[in-house]
């Protein structure tokens, strides 16, 4: 068992559900990207999401893609993220931080390259726009056990979600298009069945993301999944009110949880 | 030359977002599906023939070439397609694809504009929705074009992100279907894109090259010695070059030279060390990028060239000796656009009068034995602004002074 699923495992033991949190890298600047980590790891979120920012964030939203562009103006190098970030990482054991990227920044600087430098306390690496067949080009990272973190969504046919669910490792990403703001009741239920069904395929940990944002989403994943994914509520929260914003925002979201 | 997984050499493939991959599929399957129906490619030639206006002619220039004194020049006239320009090759197919496939909606990028009003204009024809993302900054600059979509009833939406032009609409596009694909068909107007839509576009454009090949056999009894095309995307240079691939022709692509060759001064993809191997926008191929593989701003004095990646086919093709790119800059295209003008009454579009540039200059060399073509891709009414603030027109300045004088009295 990779250490990823192994710490998900333990720390599920004693919570009904966990939180992985999405910052930028360079939003609004690199230090006070670097400042919103910190609060969030100081306030004990289990895994932390690092967004290294490309200038064409196919799978992201509009707020987003928005903090990305605005945190390209610094010219951010992802071998200075991933150096920040690692260390982050050994001051705060008790929390897994995760890389996450589009393809061409990943291969520009190179897989055997950031391999190297994410061995040093990086757990895994999301990258949207690569495909389970195409894992070999990230093989370097897979290779130095940094988790490939794959996606799967409410089409994934269930041929291909076998597939998934036996190359993955760490844990899955499960894309929830059901898990926005306001939602009915039975779509709550189709996001159980969704998250079952999964389930069926594989004993990794759940995480669930895309729109989750309010203390009711959260309640809708409780028995279903093991983590709830949160990026654009964090980005608003954080737009509107700053460090205050996404300590109110996180405080609000645990309390729905316990 | 496609591999199964889409490739071209190593240019090519699928890389999208996992929300995406059923769509593509369904995509690839149904557009093979397509392929290998004889009364599909029967209703494609039939809306080509007599919506769009093919065959378009090769044109003999001869007060051009006499002018030049060196070879022959032919043009082939996709300006004279309805709309203007060769997107609705690709755009007559690829509705009817849409059509075929059930979708009720369709969605697609624009830079100068052409490709939009051409989706427009088969989305109205075909009874579909037409949603088209196109960069605000683009739209200043071709505000005609948006004028036309909207009164075609497409809804036309400004993309502010990033640099604002094609590569970000093409962003905004895919979002779009990633949310919408159940009723949707993404209608891509260029070579590039996810598998199969470098094929697919390149397929449905080969049309102007396998006219030329009939043509000219009938007009001067051979093949031309050479065949020109601006490279954007590269779908008209894949359309009218793919069908001479195993002929003796030479293939030249040109891109948009721009001002200079600072970074972001131009869109060269080819000759400048700017633009490297590259994955984005869901396909590999050269980009024009830093060393940490941020996609670059571009520049060209069309709006239709400055596209910051480049079909894969065109890469492939000009990585293995095919196909030889060359450049042309904003100023020699100005004058290549006034020389045309004045010597054969075809005012051709800022995009193509790049391909004349370069023919044109190379012509010269050449010998009055030889024949070139060169694919007049659109036709320039759309550039009336541009062109007129670039030739620094005084008479057309003070006629838009004296028309905005009157609306606001
Ligand atoms: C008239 C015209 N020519 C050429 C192009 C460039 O596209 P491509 O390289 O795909 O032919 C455009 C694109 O908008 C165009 O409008």
């Amino acid at each position: 068992m990779s250490d990823l699923t192994q710490y998900i495992r333990q720390q599920r033991s004693t919570k009904s559900l966990l939180l992985m949190t999405h910052v930028i890298y360079g939003y609004p600047t690199i230090n006070d990207s670097l400042a919103m980590m910190r609060l969030l790891l100081d306030q004990g979120v289990e895994i932390l999401e690092v967004q290294f920012p490309f200038s064409d964030p196919v799978a992201d939203g509009p707020a987003i893609t928005h903090a990305c562009h605005q945190a390209l103006a610094d010219k951010p190098q992802l071998e200075k993220c991933i150096s920040d970030i690692s260390k982050l990482a050994s001051e705060y054991p008790q929390s897994r931080v995760l890389l996450m990227s589009y393809l061409n920044p990943v291969m520009q600087s190179g897989p055997p390259k950031l391999a190297t430098l994410m061995q040093k306390g990086i757990s895994g690496i999301i990258v949207p726009d690569i495909a389970v067949e195409q894992q070999q080009l990230i093989s370097p990272l897979t290779d130095a056990g940094i988790e490939p973190i794959w996606i799967i969504t409410p089409d994934t046919q269930p041929d291909r979600l076998n597939t998934i669910c036996k190359q993955a490792s760490g844990m899955l990403y499960c894309v929830s298009r059901a898990g926005v703001t306001g939602e009915s009741t039975d779509k709550n239920q189709a996001l159980g069945k969704y998250l079952n069904r999964i389930g069926q395929h594989t004993e990794l940990p759940l995480g669930v993301g895309f729109g989750i944002s309010t203390a009711e989403d959260i309640q809708a994943l409780l028995g279903h999944a093991d983590i709830a994914i949160i990026g654009s509520a964090f980005l608003n929260a954080y737009n509107q009110n700053g460090l205050k914003g996404v300590h109110t925002k996180l405080a609000e979201l645990k309390q729905a949880i316990t | 030359m496609m591999n199964q997984d889409g490739q071209f050499g190593q240019y090519g493939g699928s890389y999208i977002p996992e929300i995406l991959f059923n769509s593509q599929q369904e995509l690839l399957k149904a557009y093979r599906d397509a392929m290998s129906d004889p009364s599909f490619i029967s209703e494609v030639k039939d809306q080509l023939q007599h919506y769009s206006g093919r065959p378009t002619p090769l044109t003999y220039c001869n007060r051009l070439s006499a002018a030049i004194g060196g070879a022959q020049i032919y043009l082939k006239r996709e300006d004279l397609n309805h709309s203007g320009a060769h997107k609705m090759n690709n755009v007559i197919g690829q509705g009817l694809l849409a059509k075929r496939m059930g979708k009720r909606r369709v969605i697609a990028e624009t830079g100068a504009g052409q490709h939009g009003i051409a989706s427009a204009l088969v989305s109205a024809r075909l009874g579909l929705d037409c949603t088209i993302y196109m960069g605000a900054h683009d739209i200043e600059r071709q505000y005609p074009n948006v004028f036309w979509m909207k009164q075609l009833g497409a809804t036309v939406i400004p993309v502010e992100e990033g640099s604002a032009t094609l590569k970000d609409a093409l962003d905004e596009a895919l979002r779009d279907w990633s949310s919408n694909y159940a009723d949707t068909y993404y209608l891509i107007g260029t070579s590039c894109g996810c598998a199969p839509y470098p094929e697919m576009v390149s397929g449905f454009q080969s049309v102007i090259g396998e006219e030329v090949k009939e043509q000219a056999q009938q007009q001067f009894g051979s093949a031309p010695d050479k065949i020109y095309a601006c490279v954007g995307g590269g779908s008209n240079a894949c359309g009218i070059f793919l069908p001479f691939l195993n002929d003796d022709v030479e293939l030249v692509g040109v891109e948009a030279g721009g001002r200079s060759d600072s970074p972001g001064d131009h869109a060269m993809r080819f000759n400048t060390d700017q633009a490297r191997f590259g994955i984005a926008q869901g396909f590999a191929t050269k980009f024009l990028q830093d060393e940490q593989g941020q996609l670059q701003p571009t520049h060209s004095i069309s709006a239709g060239l400055d596209y910051v990646g480049v079909s894969p086919i065109l890469a492939n093709l000009e990585e293995q000796g095919k196909v030889r790119m060359t450049q042309a800059r904003d100023t020699e295209v100005l004058q290549a656009f006034q020389q045309l003008a004045s010597n054969e009454g075809i005012i051709a579009a800022l995009e193509s009068s790049h391909a004349i540039a370069a023919g044109l200059r190379e012509a010269a060399d050449m010998d009055p034995s030889q024949k070139i073509v060169i694919n007049v891709s659109g036709r320039g009414d759309k550039d009336i602004f541009n062109i007129a603030k670039a030739l620094r027109d005084e008479p057309f300045n003070d006629f838009i002074q004296s028309y905005l004088a009157q609306e606001n009295s």
